[in-house]
């Protein structure tokens, strides 16, 4: 097992914090170094094992080569992997916990990568006051069931259950432009796919905020105004949102927010195995 | 001592043959079947009739009539068959070939253990299998660190040209890549040289160089005029990226064979 100090050489603490389920906080689009600010959030980090794909537009495919991105991003890390593994293949102690891991003290960036990929792998949330509830080992108070109610009949669909995201690339009606970030289309290159971007996990959610793949909205009463009222039409707006969109009275939008609240998971939050090394 | 004398005679004449010179030897004198041997693919970029001088210190003219200078020129060579006159394909194993002109060596494939025989073309693939482009971080020839990964959409660029022109401030970045079909982004190109009526015989240690030339003009012109105050700058799957790679698909020539005992 590689130690969490490999990780923090290539994946710092600073843009994936723990305490708000390995997203960034207090900055509205992700920063880099030199201040230089992203375009997009930075996604929070957890049960990423099950996802067929990565990043807001699903550009990575597989997670060995997800930590590529950020440390080749000039707004994230603005480093090559060919630095990196230059400096990890300097240090004595990598090399020791290359021979212990893999049985080499060779440090490739494919043995790299894949230590990160385990570690990514292992940040499992599952310990919500919602996962008590569903393993019939805690209670929900009526309000939360309530919102788990209206949660199932309005969310649901695209937020599917267990890890409260269907893992597909969605049009949710926040632009009828997309000239400035097409999302999933500047992947695949396909005029359908504009505007739409991965639906994230609603766990930890009242941890991970600003929310939305660029961070427009700063709280989840603003989501929820947004899915209720704020629908933008467009050609790929998502058929399930075509219709307009949700009807929820204050006392229903209060009751979501309280059910969403039951998917924080504080033992994810608090497991010193991910904790940052000082 | 008789037996001897005949020994010495012969060898003799063996160290004759061996020290002779001669290209495209066809004949297989020595009896018995050929026997396993290495083959050599060597690959030299040119800007029509003269090497590639990736340093940037010298012009090329392409067919708009267009001056350019080279300083990055990179690609890759996957799944590299040989093929007799009877069109029977041999398969060289260890797939992945990162052809890099600023490492003079890299432009040398070597595979050994070729089975013995007479082979007729070459076909290789430029770009790397969409598999290997869904299948994780790789090592060697297809490291990551060597540069020609799309960390912001997984998948190799298969081909890279940099260069400098006053067609174009900013100069000439072609990275082009791609691998799905659906998405109609697949820019990995089959390639056959035929080596024009010549054999290449492959017989225990019998050299079996192929001499094969890379021409960067043809990525300008053939099959697609791509002129730089046009095109100067393609880094993404897609679009203009399929009509460079069908061009590129073209630019590969043969040149000549060294077949010498």
């Amino acid at each position: 097992m590689i130690p969490f100090s490999l990780v923090i050489v290539l994946f710092p603490g600073s843009c994936h914090q723990q305490f708000v389920a390995f997203a960034h906080a207090d900055h509205t689009l992700s920063h880099g170094i030199d201040g230089l600010l992203g375009t997009r959030n930075s996604p929070a980090l957890f049960n990423i094992a099950w996802y067929p794909s990565f990043m807001w537009d699903g550009g990575v495919n597989h997670l060995e080569v997800q930590p590529l991105a950020p440390i080749a991003n000039p707004v994230e890390m603005d480093e090559s992997i060919a630095n990196v593994i230059v400096k990890l293949q300097r240090s004595l102690t990598y090399q020791a916990m290359y021979q212990s891991a893999f049985g080499t003290d060779s440090v490739t960036t494919q043995l790299t990568m894949r230590a990160l990929a385990q570690f990514m792998g292992s940040m499992i949330s599952a310990n919500s006051k919602y996962d008590k509830y569903r393993e019939g080992k805690g209670a929900l108070s009526s309000q939360e069931l309530n919102g788990l109610q209206l949660f199932r009949t309005h969310c649901e669909s695209c937020h599917a259950e267990p890890l409260l995201t269907d893992m597909q690339f969605r049009n949710n009606g926040l632009d009828n432009t997309f000239d400035s970030d097409p999302g999933r289309a500047k992947i695949t290159n396909l005029p359908q796919d504009s505007g739409l971007f991965k639906v994230p996990s609603l766990r930890n959610i009242t941890l991970t905020y600003p929310y939305m793949h660029d961070g427009r909205f700063q709280n989840l009463g603003q989501v929820l105004d947004h899915y209720m009222s704020g629908i933008k039409q467009s050609t790929t707006l998502d058929p399930l949102l075509s219709t307009g969109g949700i009807s929820l009275n204050p006392q229903e939008k209060s009751d979501i927010i309280s059910f969403l609240e039951t998917l924080t998971d504080q033992k994810f939050i608090s497991d010193k195995r991910f904790k940052e090394v000082q | 001592m008789k037996k001897i004398n005949i020994l010495l005679a012969m060898l003799s004449v063996a160290a004759i043959t061996f020290t002779s010179c001669k290209d495209d030897k066809d004949d297989t004198s020595n009896s018995g079947p050929a026997q396993p041997g290495t083959v050599t693919l060597d690959l030299t970029n040119v800007a029509g009739t003269v090497n590639v001088d990736e340093t940037g210190a010298t012009s090329y003219t392409n067919s708009s009539g267009e001056s350019f200078t080279v300083t990055k020129l990179k690609y890759y060579i996957s799944n590299v068959r040989l093929l007799n006159a009877d069109s029977v394909v041999y398969s060289l194993p260890d797939g992945y070939f990162f052809v890099d002109e600023s490492n003079q060596a890299s432009t040398k494939l070597s595979f050994p253990n070729v089975p013995g025989g007479a082979y007729t073309s070459i076909k290789f693939t430029l770009g790397v299998d969409s598999a290997r482009n869904v299948s994780g971080a790789q090592t060697g020839a297809l490291d990551p660190a060597n540069g020609m990964f799309w960390t912001w959409s997984s998948g190799y660029i298969f081909y890279k040209l940099e260069g400098t022109s006053p067609a174009a401030t900013g100069g000439i970045t072609y990275h082009i890549g791609g691998f799905r079909d659906a998405n109609n982004t697949n820019a990995i190109r089959e390639v056959e040289v035929d080596f024009m009526g010549s054999s290449l015989q492959v017989d225990g240690s019998r050299e079996a160089e192929i001499h094969v030339l890379a021409d960067v003009l043809k990525v300008f012109s053939t099959p697609n005029t791509i002129s730089i105050a046009s095109i100067n700058f393609q880094m993404s799957p897609g679009g203009n990226a399929l009509l460079i790679a069908d061009n590129y698909a073209q630019m590969f020539s043969f040149d000549h064979l060294h077949n010498d005992h």
